[in-house]
């Protein structure tokens, strides 16, 4: 298993577009402002509706709150993309690491709770049935969301301090 | 300066901070700092975006409890920012990136007073969207974002 992490860790390092992200010296840094200006977009917009869904800002109707989704979906794409870009520009520093993986945990558990929320509400939320009040499963979603968010951002944080660091 | 910058530096909680194995030392200030950057600059974010036009559905009265949030923001950052100092001070207290993004900062906040001002009043007015408030709110949204330009940059000076 490890054998062919490191066959395709060595790959990816040696492809033409990994040489080319190293090779050109602005990208990382300014691929790191728009990863940190993706996270806060994602925090206020997503954080936004996640208060809303446990019951803060109660004047605020949940279909409106929804309307701004579309920036906190804008930020999450603009920090996985210049996520994306530091894997590939260096592979080696995530693969073994174990903050990469919680990383990648909590993402996943965020990205699944926003499906699972759009697969089963959005159609109620955008017919402003649930703008009055809505099940309390709304609640769990908004928690899980928060915290797995953070947990995000956390695990981000400790890459460079756990494992094979930076 | 020099000499207060470096007792700063050498204070047990500097070093403290700066050697720590522990992850409680530097990794979680960072992390803290990390968090209340999203706190204040995505919060604002909101506020801005409605003012310029997006989210008209979102009623303005209900979102003045941004403030509250964006402050525990500020305040959190305020606090893990100068612990970070310390660790740090003789580079971050010398250096022009540094003092670039604390005066971004300044003008931010008062900018988010003056916004708060705009369109809040003190309770004399109903909360209300005027050209002068829309300007505020793209001049934020410019400025928080500058600083955290110049906040990654000083991991390269």
């Amino acid at each position: 298993m490890n054998a062919t992490l490191d066959l395709f860790t060595a790959w990816l390092h040696g492809t033409a577009i990994s040489q080319a992200i190293r090779m050109t010296t602005w990208l990382w840094p300014l691929c790191e402002i728009l990863h940190f200006f993706g996270l806060s977009l994602l925090i206020g917009f997503a954080g936004f509706f996640d208060l809303r869904l446990l019951g803060f800002m109660k004047r605020v109707p949940i279909s409106a709150a929804w309307t701004l989704m579309p920036w906190a979906k804008a930020g999450f794409a603009l920090a996985a993309l210049t996520g994306v870009t530091f894997f590939i520009g260096a592979p080696e520093q995530y693969v073994h690491n174990p903050a990469f993986y919680c990383k990648v945990f909590f993402l996943i558990v965020a990205n699944f709770n926003a499906v699972y929320f759009e697969a089963i509400y959005r159609k109620q939320v955008e017919a402003k049935e649930l703008d009055l009040s809505g099940p309390s499963a709304l609640k769990v979603i908004g928690l899980v969301s928060i915290v797995s968010w953070l947990f995000v951002i956390y695990w981000g944080r400790m890459l460079p301090f756990i494992g094979n660091a930076f | 300066m020099m000499e207060v910058l470096a007792s700063l530096e050498n204070s047990g909680f500097g070093v403290w901070l700066r050697e720590s194995p522990s992850i409680w030392a530097y990794p979680a200030v960072l992390t803290l700092h990390t968090i209340g950057l999203g706190v204040l600059v995505g919060g604002n974010a909101v506020l801005d975006l409605r003012l310029l036009g997006w989210g008209r559905a979102i009623p303005l009265a209900p979102l003045e409890k941004l403030f509250p949030l964006m402050w525990i923001g500020f305040w959190v950052n305020a606090i893990s920012g100068v612990a970070l100092f310390v660790g740090d001070a003789t580079t971050k207290g010398t250096t022009w990136v540094f003092m670039t993004k604390l005066a971004i900062i300044v003008v931010g906040v008062v900018l988010l007073l003056a916004m708060r001002r705009t369109v809040y009043g003190r309770g004399e007015h109903t909360p209300m969207v005027t050209p002068a408030s829309r300007a505020l709110a793209a001049a934020s949204l410019a400025l928080w974002f500058l600083a955290i330009v110049t906040g990654r940059y000083m991991a390269y000076v």
